[in-house]
C-alpha cells in the first residue's frame, strides 16, 4: 500500500466508508494480532483486543492526526485495548508457565527451538517489553515507540538499550536470574 | 544487522497467527454496524427564556442598589466637617523662614563677638599711636 493510497483510504473511512477503513487496516491485522497475542493472557482475549481496537479505531477515525504514521496510531490503541482486557482477567504474563494457557506459546508450539519472545516477557516489563516489540518487530522509529507509549525519546533509548543487554544474555546464556529490566 | 536483532525478527515472525474466518466476519459486521464520530462541535447553547427575565430583574434590582448606595454616600459626605486645608503657599514658605532664623540664631553671637573684637583692635591702635606721639 502506497502512502498516498493510505491517505485516501483515511480520508474515505472518515467519510465514513467501512469498506475503506477494511481495506486500510486490512494489511495490519495479522501484525497487530501476532503483537496483542504476546500482551494477552489468551488467544481469545488477542481476537477480541484486535476487534476492539478496529472498532475504536474506526470510530475515532476522526481524531486522527496525520503526522503521524498511522501503524503508530494503531499500536497505541492496541496497547491500550490489550492492557485492558489483561486488567480485567488480572493475569501477569510473566505467570503464565502452563503452555496450554499461553497463546504465545501456544502460537510457536511448531517451532523447534525456543523462542526468545517468550524470554522477553519474562524478563523484561510490560513496557520495555512492548518498546522492544515495536522496534524490532516492527522496525519502528525510536520516536514512533516513544509516542505510542507516551513516552520521551530518551526513555525509549535507554531502555532499549538495557533491554539488548538483557536479552543478549539471555541469548547466550549469561542470565545471571530472573531479573526484571526496566 | 546484529545476531540479537535477525534473532528478535526471525523469532516474531515465526509466531504463527491467522486472522480466522469467524474473526474477520465478526470485525466486518462490527465495523459495519459504526458509525464513525465526527468531530465533536461546541453545542449552541439556547439560554430558556427565563434566564432573560431572571437576568434583567437582575440587572435592575443592581442599578437600584447603586444608585441608592450613592445617594446615602452623598448625604454622609454633605454632613461631614471636611478640615480646613492650609493653602499652599504657606506650606511652601514655611520652611524658607524657619531655616533663615535658625541661621541668625546660630551666626548672631559670633557675630557680634566678630565686632566687639575689631572695635577692641581699633581702640588697641588709637591707643598705641597716642602713647608714641603720632
Amino acid at each position: 500500500m502506497t502512502g498516498g493510497s493510505e491517505h485516501e483510504l483515511i480520508d474515505a473511512a472518515k467519510a465514513g466508508s467501512a469498506d475503506a477503513f477494511a481495506d486500510l487496516v486490512r494489511s495490519y491485522r495479522v501484525r497487530l494480532l501476532r503483537f496483542l497475542v504476546t500482551r494477552s493472557a489468551s488467544y481469545a482475549d488477542a481476537e477480541d483486543a484486535l476487534q476492539d481496537t478496529l472498532i475504536a479505531a474506526y470510530r475515532y477515525l476522526h481524531s486522527y492526526d496525520s503526522r503521524w504514521r498511522f501503524s503508530t496510531w494503531l499500536y497505541r490503541i492496541a496497547i491500550r485495548n490489550a492492557g485492558r482486557i489483561r486488567s480485567q482477567n488480572i493475569v501477569e504474563l510473566a505467570d503464565l508457565v502452563d503452555e496450554e494457557d499461553d497463546p504465545l506459546q501456544h502460537c510457536i508450539r511448531a517451532s523447534e527451538t525456543e523462542n526468545l519472545w517468550v524470554s522477553a516477557r519474562r524478563i523484561l516489563n510490560d513496557e520495555v517489553f512492548i518498546a522492544t516489540w515495536l522496534r524490532y518487530a516492527e522496525d519502528m522509529s525510536i520516536n514512533d515507540i516513544s509516542k505510542a507509549l507516551d513516552r520521551s525519546d530518551s526513555w525509549t533509548k535507554v531502555n532499549l538499550l538495557r533491554a539488548r543487554k538483557a536479552l543478549d544474555a539471555e541469548m547466550n546464556g549469561n542470565n545471571d536470574g530472573n531479573e526484571a529490566y526496566g | 544487522m546484529d545476531k540479537l536483532t535477525k534473532q528478535l525478527k526471525r523469532d516474531a515472525a515465526r509466531i504463527d497467527v491467522q486472522v480466522s474466518d469467524e474473526l474477520d466476519r465478526r470485525i466486518t459486521a462490527s465495523l459495519q454496524g459504526i458509525t464513525p464520530q465526527m468531530p465533536e462541535r461546541p453545542p449552541m447553547q439556547r439560554r430558556p427564556p427565563v434566564f432573560w427575565w431572571a437576568s434583567s430583574l437582575t440587572g435592575a434590582a443592581a442599578a437600584i442598589l447603586l444608585i441608592v448606595m450613592l445617594n446615602s454616600r452623598t448625604e454622609l459626605h454633605d454632613t461631614t466637617i471636611e478640615p480646613k486645608q492650609m493653602s499652599p503657599v504657606a506650606v511652601a514658605t514655611a520652611p524658607t523662614i524657619q531655616w533663615k532664623a535658625e541661621s541668625a540664631m546660630l551666626t548672631g553671637p559670633l557675630q557680634q563677638e566678630l565686632e566687639d573684637l575689631q572695635s577692641d583692635i581699633k581702640k588697641a591702635e588709637e591707643k598705641v599711636k597716642r602713647d608714641i606721639g603720632l
